[in-house]
């Protein structure tokens, strides 16, 4: 082991990889959650509306998604005593950027799609606008995403 | 109803399984090492379930509402 790769390298590389999965989970499981309680609301009264008022939880869903992918990413990355630190550092931004905007991307998708979905059952012109939102919502956790494999990308310069 | 439920089981093994598919998939056939290509193919796929989803939705919603002005139509010609 050298100065540049020390043997607790890895531990801030896989910090970085539970970071993405963990926190941007929180916010898809946040989102699911609360659409869900207004999808329920609706169901009583208009069940054939069903199908396309379930579009948050489906979006709630890329958002783990996106946590997902950057994991595997980064985990791909680490090889025992070839890591160096500045790897370690680098992936661990990239981890808690993908993580906590996928929480406040899955925070948001769960208060609009609530909200939307309890509207959807009075108005039907309703569903265009949350559509709307919830895309700007989910690009929320696309720019973390974006964030992270550009952080990837730096970890090809370094060697032990 | 039933094909409700059978369209969503199909919708969400295909959210489980289009991405971390097609991130390996891709990273060995495709992109050939490349893993950033493979993550933003992946997240493609995933965004493409999503849309299909989407479409699929809007138009069984608008399909479903198409049978009823018909048969209102037909039952004033009658009179």
């Amino acid at each position: 082991m050298t100065d540049v790769c020390p043997p607790y390298a890895p531990f801030f590389g896989f910090a970085g990889v539970a970071a993405s999965m963990v926190f941007s989970t929180v916010g898809a499981a946040y989102g699911t959650a609360k659409s869900g309680i207004g999808i329920t609301g609706l169901g009583q009264f208009r069940p054939e509306l069903i199908m396309k008022s379930l579009i948050p939880v489906v979006m709630s869903g890329i958002i783990a998604v996106y946590g997902l992918v950057v994991s595997v990413l980064i985990s791909g990355r680490i090889i025992p005593g070839k890591y160096s630190l500045f790897a370690g550092f680098i992936h661990l931004a990239a981890g808690l950027a993908c993580g906590f905007t996928g929480m406040a991307a899955g925070y948001a998708i769960g208060i609009v799609g609530d909200a939307c979905v309890r509207a959807y059952v009075y108005e039907s012109k309703v569903f265009v606008t949350m559509i709307l939102i919830l895309i700007f919502a989910e690009v929320l956790g696309l720019y973390g995403l974006i964030v992270a494999l550009i952080l990837d990308t730096l970890t090809n310069g370094v060697t032990c | 109803t039933r094909s409700v439920l059978v369209k969503l089981a199909l919708f969400t093994v295909c959210l489980g399984l289009a991405p971390i598919s097609t991130y390996y998939l891709s990273q060995k056939y495709l992109w050939d090492g490349n893993s950033t290509y493979a993550a933003i193919t992946s997240i493609i796929a995933a965004n493409f379930v999503l849309v299909t989803y989407i479409i699929s939705a809007v138009r069984d919603d608008s399909q479903s509402q198409k049978p009823a002005p018909k048969a209102e139509s037909e039952t004033k010609k009658d009179r």
